[in-house]
């Protein structure tokens, strides 16, 4: 099973402490991280998926001290993982074939989407639903006011406060996180 | 090729503990033995200005000061916020323009109070052909401190990392280089300080990719 990011966290605060066991737990535990996000990238060059595992497990450990304990920790790790597979075509001057280039570009995308998407969604799990609601419907999902009214039987000025009472509400959450 | 096992093996038996704000030391630490190069440049090279006490007391010795300091300290945060891997905002770098545009309204007060006659020498001063290669050399040494700062420290925008780190170098140099210059123009230190500072955030840019990979 996969190490939680929170997990991984709480192994990496314990190797900047000077934890030798923990720092070692991390680096294992992120070999199969590294190796999934490489080979997902890099299908024509899966001799190098090793090299680039292990050069980015010498940079999270000679860099850790950049890694800032309030913020979360796989946004740190994969920063580096990709500036390492970025570092690795220029390196090789590898002219990638523009099908390849959208691969990478493609999957960049939907890492990042994906990862937006589940933060907005455990935001917005914690308002009321009809502020939810009216939120995804309109914000996420492109629908105009009228037809979120008519899709969750409210009025329209019913949406338009819970819009803006949610979006309120979110905003404080994040500055107050901040 | 290493076994990933021997590697993480080894790199386990050496966990030193960060410090706490290692970022911010290392940064500084690259900053004070650049600048401590820089100001033994400016007493051997160009000496420093006999009047200093009396230049302390005067308005134009704190304009040139708070104009570079100012600069200076944007570029040093903006410098330091590279120094992680992380995506940055640095959308707040337009308040960089600030200074720029406080000492150009001085200059133009300036400008109004002596006969337009005497514009061009208060322009070009004694030294406008020397005063921005100046505070490009003096930056140098600035410039590679940081470079030893962010050896290592987690840059991945070079370029960017490249221009702010000699921006901030060209700042601080131009700020110790007051220690000898005389000049005392708000115009004058409006075009060729920021020329100077301009170029080595230039220079920054220019080989920041190649010197910062890691």
């Amino acid at each position: 099973m996969r190490a939680s990011e929170d997990q991984l966290r709480q192994w990496m605060i314990g190797g900047q402490r000077g934890d030798a066991a923990n720092h070692r737990a991390l680096l294992a535990a992120l070999v199969p991280l590294l190796q999934a996000f490489y080979r997902r990238r890099m299908r024509d060059a899966a001799e190098d998926v090793e090299d680039l595992v292990q050069e980015t497990l010498i940079a999270v450990h000679t860099r850790r001290a950049t890694y800032d304990p309030d913020r979360p920790f796989g946004v740190w790790l994969f920063a580096i993982a990709r500036y390492k597979m970025i570092d690795h075509f220029r390196r090789r001057r590898l002219t990638c074939q523009i099908e390849d280039v959208e691969h990478i570009l493609i999957a960049e995308g939907f890492e990042e989407s994906s990862l937006a998407r589940i933060d907005v969604d455990r935001l917005l799990d914690t308002l009321p639903a009809k502020q939810a609601g009216a939120i995804r419907d309109t914000r996420l999902d492109g629908l105009s006011i009228t037809e979120a009214a008519s899709n969750s039987g409210i009025g329209e000025s019913d949406v338009k406060v819970s819009i803006h009472r949610g979006l309120k509400a979110l905003a404080a959450r994040v500055t107050s996180k901040g | 090729m290493m076994d990933t096992d021997t590697l993480i093996r080894s790199l386990s038996e050496d966990v030193k503990p960060v410090p706490s704000h290692a970022i911010g030391r290392r940064i500084t630490a690259g900053l004070v033995m650049g600048g401590i190069v820089t100001v033994v440049l400016i007493g051997w090279w160009l000496g420093f200005r006999p009047d200093f006490d009396a230049a302390m007391r005067g308005y134009s010795f704190w304009m040139k000061w708070i104009y570079t300091g100012m600069l200076a300290t944007g570029a040093v945060v903006a410098t330091t916020q590279l120094a992680r891997p992380e995506p940055v905002r640095l959308r707040w770098l337009w308040v960089l323009a600030v200074p720029v545009v406080l000492l150009a309204i001085i200059g133009a007060i300036e400008m109004m109070r002596v006969p337009p006659g005497d514009w061009m020498a208060m322009w070009l001063g004694q030294s406008w052909k020397q005063c921005p290669w100046i505070v490009l050399r003096l930056s140098i040494p600035i410039f590679i401190g940081l470079l030893w700062s962010y050896r290592r420290l987690a840059p991945t925008r070079l370029r960017l990392a490249g221009a702010v780190a000699g921006l901030a170098a060209g700042a601080i140099a131009a700020t110790l280089y007051c220690l000898h210059c005389p000049e005392a123009s708000a115009i004058f230190v409006l075009t060729w300080y920021t020329l100077g500072i301009a170029l080595a955030a230039a220079f920054g840019a220019l080989i920041g990719p190649r010197l910062l990979r890691w």
